[in-house]
């Protein structure tokens, strides 16, 4: 009896000592934390060759003003990217600061996982390229990077076949033809053209639509995705494959490595891709030259946002970040790692930048009358109405299916579905 | 005292049995039926990935659509075409190969690392080799086509070619389990008695069928089991060769849940897709239960 008294006796002393000791850690923990953070900030662009490390050194130089603060990265492969955040997220985890397309942006600010950050933009003078940041009146948030596309070619390789820069799809096809013919093992043009690579591809695919005039809504805000101007652009995108200039089943990386192997005389590319072309390889940047893509009215860009978890520990934190980031400093590290690629305020490119990659001028330009990939007012479910308008390129494309004929059916199916 | 003692002692000897099932049985309700219970639910919900909790109970709602959806069926064929080919020719492979190595020649050791190896490498890599050797450019399939004479071949991009692909590096890689397991059970098989049976008259093919097949006849069937229940499961090799394509030719059920979860963000109509999946695991399992119970059966008489 009196053994069992002592035994509770001593359970109960533990018990007191282990709350009064898990009590103190608990406090110890908030007080250093009012000292030192540590802010995550998700990107796919960490793992980029060169370029990944030259934006991680740009971001860093936030630590030479904001000593208690710890970047700390989350490179997520940009192919699994929007999978591992909206997972993560959904799960009431993730990064502080995500950096991510426009498409998952809208996804997540729909969710209520990002916060406001209109503090960080106080006094700035942001340009157009952070229109879409802001939601149903809340900023939610700032441009990391808008990369717009063109068509950039091997300047040496087209020079020497006596070709052309190209103003139209059958520009493109003969020129591409000559320069292959000129220089054996030359691919004439790459371009993403397989499923597999879907949400690359259908948002390189938007520069032909929009190229034709497509507008995936009319102003009702109806779907209309048989659209004359959709049928031209399939049927021009079909041509351009069948022509066999296209390296088919090559992934877009590989087609990269052979263009900076000077491999490949044009491509449909934008300016982050580019840049990765022109660094690093055998292809000097100087021999690389853009143009506008051969296409009657502007294309698409690439938007990346950056935004501030809601299930940050330290928003206000994350938010000072941000703040830094669009401040002249910031922006001007930035500048230097993101090459040619338009920024949340206008900084333009450096002379020697430009001396050095005369290419990089045409996609400032281009940025101007670029258009987002997403489709206005469905923003959210721009992948899914996408993958219908790619099963119809995929259709007419590999089974041959009348691009009218192709897009119909899609018409149909998203009809059924939206 | 002692009898109070031996008293305990059969009581805890009762449970100990129960002691050594529970920590699987924890395991299995935490990782395995505690999900799939959630998964049927949800399949019954109108939740969306980015906000798992929120869902709403919308009964049989997914199952309509999923029914009502001309693509549910294309992706139920290519599951099924592929699952059962897969059995096919990579049973037969693994059976004919089990059979090759079993008698001892020189060399066996060697020959044997060698059938194993597509066994051996991560699912992941051997896609991506496979990828090359696919590649309409630089893939050696399309140099060797090419130096024979007859052109090259989109291997992942056409419509009639894009499976058969798939099928290949599926079966480079169940074969060589079905050849362990197979090879395994062929140890089994005594010899006096396929002695005896050659002693008979028998000649090769009778010897297999009459003596060697029924000994291994389990092993096969629950290769085939496996091998097929992993195919209807299987994502890696299928989304990174093809990713689904061309035009949902190898969109499978796994493919089609992937696209509805992340790229529609819609958890409860994938949940659905994997509801359909599970049934026809089941399904399976059901067909293999009543032919190994038919067997017993026969075997006992």
């Amino acid at each position: 009896m009196s053994e069992n008294i002592r035994r509770r006796k001593l359970l109960a002393t533990a018990a007191v000592l282990g709350v009064a000791l898990a009590a103190g850690m608990a406090d110890s923990s908030h007080a250093q934390s009012g000292e030192k953070f540590t802010l995550k900030i998700a990107n796919s662009q960490w793992l980029d060759a060169l370029r990944g490390k030259n934006l991680w050194v740009a971001v860093q130089k936030y630590q030479e003003v904001a000593p208690n603060v710890t970047l700390e990265q989350e490179a997520i492969p940009s192919a699994e990217f929007a999978d591992k955040l909206t997972t993560e997220m959904g799960a009431g985890q993730g990064p502080d600061i995500a950096i991510m397309q426009e498409g998952l942006f809208y996804a997540l600010a729909d969710a209520g996982f990002l916060v406001d950050i209109a503090k960080a933009a106080d006094g700035v003078a942001l340009n157009k390229t952070n229109d879409n940041g802001m939601i149903d009146g809340v900023h939610y948030g700032i441009a990391w990077q808008r990369a717009a596309y063109a068509l950039i070619y091997n300047r040496p390789v087209i020079e020497s076949a006596g070709a052309k820069v190209p103003a139209t799809v059958e520009e493109l096809i003969a020129s591409s033809k000559a320069a292959s013919a000129k220089t054996p093992g030359v691919i004439g043009f790459t371009a993403r053209h397989q499923i597999n690579d879907f949400s690359g591809w259908f948002m390189d695919f938007q520069n032909w639509a929009y190229g034709y005039g497509v507008n995936w809504v009319d102003k009702d805000g109806k779907l209309t995705i048989d659209t004359p101007e959709a049928v031209a652009a399939v049927t021009a995108f079909k041509e351009t494959y069948a022509s066999g200039i296209i390296p088919i089943g090559d992934s877009m990386p590989t087609q990269r490595t052979r263009f900076k192997e000077k491999h490949v005389a044009f491509s449909i590319d934008n300016s982050g891709g580019t840049l990765n072309i022109a660094s690093g390889g055998a292809l000097a940047s100087a021999d690389m030259g853009a143009a506008p893509m051969p296409f009657k009215h502007p294309g698409a860009h690439q938007q990346i946002f950056l935004g501030v978890s809601s299930h940050s520990k330290h928003p206000e934190e994350a938010i000072k970040f941000l703040s830094w980031l669009v401040s002249k400093p910031g922006q001007q590290a930035l500048r230097e790692a993101s090459g040619p690629d338009a920024l949340a305020t206008d900084v333009p490119v450096t002379d020697a930048f430009a001396a050095a990659n005369p290419w990089a001028p045409t996609f400032a330009k281009l940025a101007q009358n670029s258009r987002s990939t997403l489709i206005p007012g469905h923003e959210m479910e721009t992948a899914q109405i996408m993958r219908f308008v790619m099963q119809a390129v995929e259709k007419a494309i590999l089974s041959n299916m009348d691009p009218k004929i192709a897009l119909a059916e899609a018409q149909s199916a998203v009809g059924k579905q939206f | 005292m002692s009898m109070r003692g031996s008293k305990l002692r059969n009581g805890t000897t009762r449970l100990v049995p129960y002691a050594f099932i529970l920590p699987p049985m924890i395991y299995l309700m935490v990782f395995m039926f505690w999900p799939l219970a959630r998964q049927m639910y949800m399949s019954l919900t109108n939740t969306r990935i980015i906000n798992p909790n929120r869902g709403r109970f919308i009964g049989l709602g997914n199952y309509e659509r999923l029914f009502e959806d001309p693509a549910f069926y294309l992706s139920l064929r290519a599951t099924l075409v592929y699952a059962v080919l897969a059995v096919i020719f990579g049973v037969t492979l693994g059976v004919i190969s089990a059979l090759a190595i079993d008698r001892p020649f020189k060399g066996r050791t060697i020959v044997r690392a060698i059938l194993l190896f597509g066994w051996a490498v991560p699912n992941v890599a051997a896609s991506l080799i496979w990828l090359w050797m696919y590649n309409d450019r630089s893939g050696v399939f399309n140099r060797i086509t090419e130096y024979l004479g007859i052109g090259r071949f989109g291997w992942l991009t056409s419509t009639d070619l894009a499976l058969g692909a798939i099928l290949a590096v599926t079966v480079w890689q169940v074969a060589p389990f079905v050849m362990l397991v197979v090879l395994a059970a062929l140890q089994s098989v005594p010899h006096e008695v396929r002695e005896a049976a050659r002693i008979d008259g028998a000649d090769g093919l009778n010897t297999f069928r009459a003596v060697t097949l029924p000994h291994i006849r389990p092993a096969v069937q629950l290769a085939s089991l496996l091998v097929c229940v992993w195919s209807i499961r299987r994502f890696d090799i299928i989304y990174l060769l093809t990713g689904g394509g061309p035009v949902g030719t190898t969109s499978t059920l796994v493919v089609k849940i992937r696209q509805t979860a992340f790229e529609g963000h819609e958890l409860g109509m994938a949940s659905a897709y994997g509801a359909v999946g599970l049934v026809l695991a089941l399904a399976i399992a059901s067909v293999h239960y009543v032919v190994e119970q038919r067997r017993m059966k026969w075997m006992s008489r």
